[in-house]
């Protein structure tokens, strides 16, 4: 019996879409799990592009939801991975499209065949977001050290809760360990502070996800990003290896800014 | 105990009308005029005194049954006895205890005081009739003595809110960032102010 973990942030544009193709590319590369990764963007689908799988969608989520196919040929088999399939979102539909119970009744239908299943969640906190949670026996929550980020990622944990998830874990995307360290961003501390949950990674900024998204291969599998690298601990991780926190060019504030903010002289990053 | 949102006694002085404090102000409002509707030539030219058992009513509900009386003919007491509560101090004996944190777009509401046993973040609203005490960061919007009890207060471990209200006041931290005191501070209101001081 697999598990149905789904990927929420919020607030747009903060990872949710790389993090599940990284996610889930690693899961099936490094741990051989049967993965699906499936797309809840109902009308902005994004994870066939960052998967480099958009041409060969026949079917899709709502196609399947609504009996118009059988589940395995809406599932797109990776063209790399072994082990790794994308259902996809429908891209001329709406949110509307489907409802909770499908996805609930889709959702126990893939945890039967695959080890995860990971759903990319769309953006916001109405229709799409509640489809994407249906079905979900655990939740990730991606965001970004900005305070907007941050607000949002909070709401999400209060609507999590009070849908009955325990202990959502979160991802921090896009930390850059030298603003940090001038006190220009907020630190781990902060959002652990403020959000109060576990945290499964930490994701610093790179290029490289850039160049790997636009081209359609997830940065997991590049030795060299330290975005990868990330996303490999976080695969341990969620395989309950204890992985400590990567040593991202000091990603804490050494011992003397520590000093300097407790005793006043220096500003806490905001 | 009866449900019924209103009950009339009739007492030497006049009559009583007793509230149930669970019953929305609004249904009490309509109660009391059903009834008084009923029998109108009865109550004309009464007094009527007013108790709830452990509610109370704001100047703005007052004034309405204020005038709901006046309609009928009848005329309105002053509180007589201490066990009448008509502007009372909010009831401080009831307490809502939570233990969790209380996160962006949560809004926890409750007629007496509110403690909480963890942070309230930006974003969440705590609304109190009486006072606020969070025992961990208080980030978001603090609204003690929501009927209007000055005298309410609100405590935190770390009190950083986006916003504090006591009553009818309505105060936000200064904009130019002050250091935030690592000690716990209680805000109350002093000459219709709300000062912050050290616990």
């Amino acid at each position: 019996m697999g598990e149905v973990i789904v990927i929420t942030s919020g607030k747009g544009g903060v990872g949710k879409t790389t993090t599940t193709a990284n996610l889930g590319t690693g899961l099936a590369l490094y741990k051989q799990k049967k993965v699906v990764m499936l797309d809840a963007d109902i009308g902005l689908r994004n994870l066939d592009v960052v998967m480099g799988l958009e041409n060969r969608i026949v079917y899709d989520l709502v196609d399947v939801a609504n009996g118009m196919c059988r589940l395995k040929q809406a599932l797109i088999k990776d063209k790399r991975f072994e082990n790794l399939y994308l259902m996809p979102a429908a891209q001329t539909k709406d949110k509307t499209a489907i409802t909770p119970t499908q996805m609930k009744k889709l959702c126990e239908e893939l945890k039967r065949d695959y080890d995860y299943i990971l759903i990319d969640c769309p953006a916001g906190i109405e229709q799409g977001f509640k489809n994407a949670i249906a079905g979900a026996d655990r939740a990730l929550i991606v965001t970004t050290p900005e305070v907007s980020a941050v607000r949002d990622a909070d709401r999400i944990v209060g609507l999590l809760e009070a849908a009955g998830f325990e202990e959502p874990k979160l991802i921090i995307n896009r930390l850059r360990p030298d603003m940090v360290k001038r006190g220009d961003m907020m630190d781990i501390d902060d959002m652990i502070d403020v959000l109060a949950i576990e945290l499964l990674g930490v994701i610093p900024e790179d290029e490289k996800i850039v160049i790997s998204t636009n081209r359609g291969e997830p940065a997991v599998v590049d030795e060299s990003s330290k975005a990868g690298q990330a996303y490999r601990n976080m695969i341990r991780r969620l395989e309950g290896e204890e992985v400590p926190l990567m040593k991202i060019e000091n990603i804490e504030p050494n011992f003397m800014d520590k000093l300097r903010v407790f005793f006043g002289l220096k500003a806490r990053a905001k | 105990m009866t449900n019924e949102p209103v009950i009339i006694k009739g007492t030497k002085e006049g009559i009583t009308i007793i509230l149930d404090e669970n019953s929305s102000f609004e249904d009490m409002e309509k109660a009391i005029y059903e009834k008084l509707q009923r029998s109108r030539n009865f109550f004309s030219g009464g007094k009527v005194s007013i108790k709830i058992k452990n509610g109370f009513l704001s100047k703005d509900e007052y004034n309405k049954l204020q005038n709901i009386f006046t309609d009928f003919g009848m005329s309105l007491q002053e509180a007589s006895s201490p066990k009448t509560l008509i502007f009372p101090k909010p009831n401080r004996n009831r307490v809502l205890l939570l233990k969790k944190t209380v996160r962006s777009g949560q809004k926890i509401t409750y007629k007496g005081t509110i403690v909480i046993l963890g942070d309230a973040n930006p974003g969440s609203e705590i609304v109190a009739t009486g006072d606020i005490l969070v025992m961990g960061t208080l980030r978001g919007m603090a609204h003690a003595g929501v009927q209007g009890d000055t005298t309410a207060i609100v405590a935190a471990f770390r009190l950083k809110p986006t916003q504090l209200r006591i009553a009818e006041v309505i105060s936000r931290p200064p904009e130019e960032k002050e250091d935030i005191p690592s000690f716990p501070e209680i805000a109350r209101l002093k000459d219709n102010v709300i000062v912050i001081e050290p616990l």
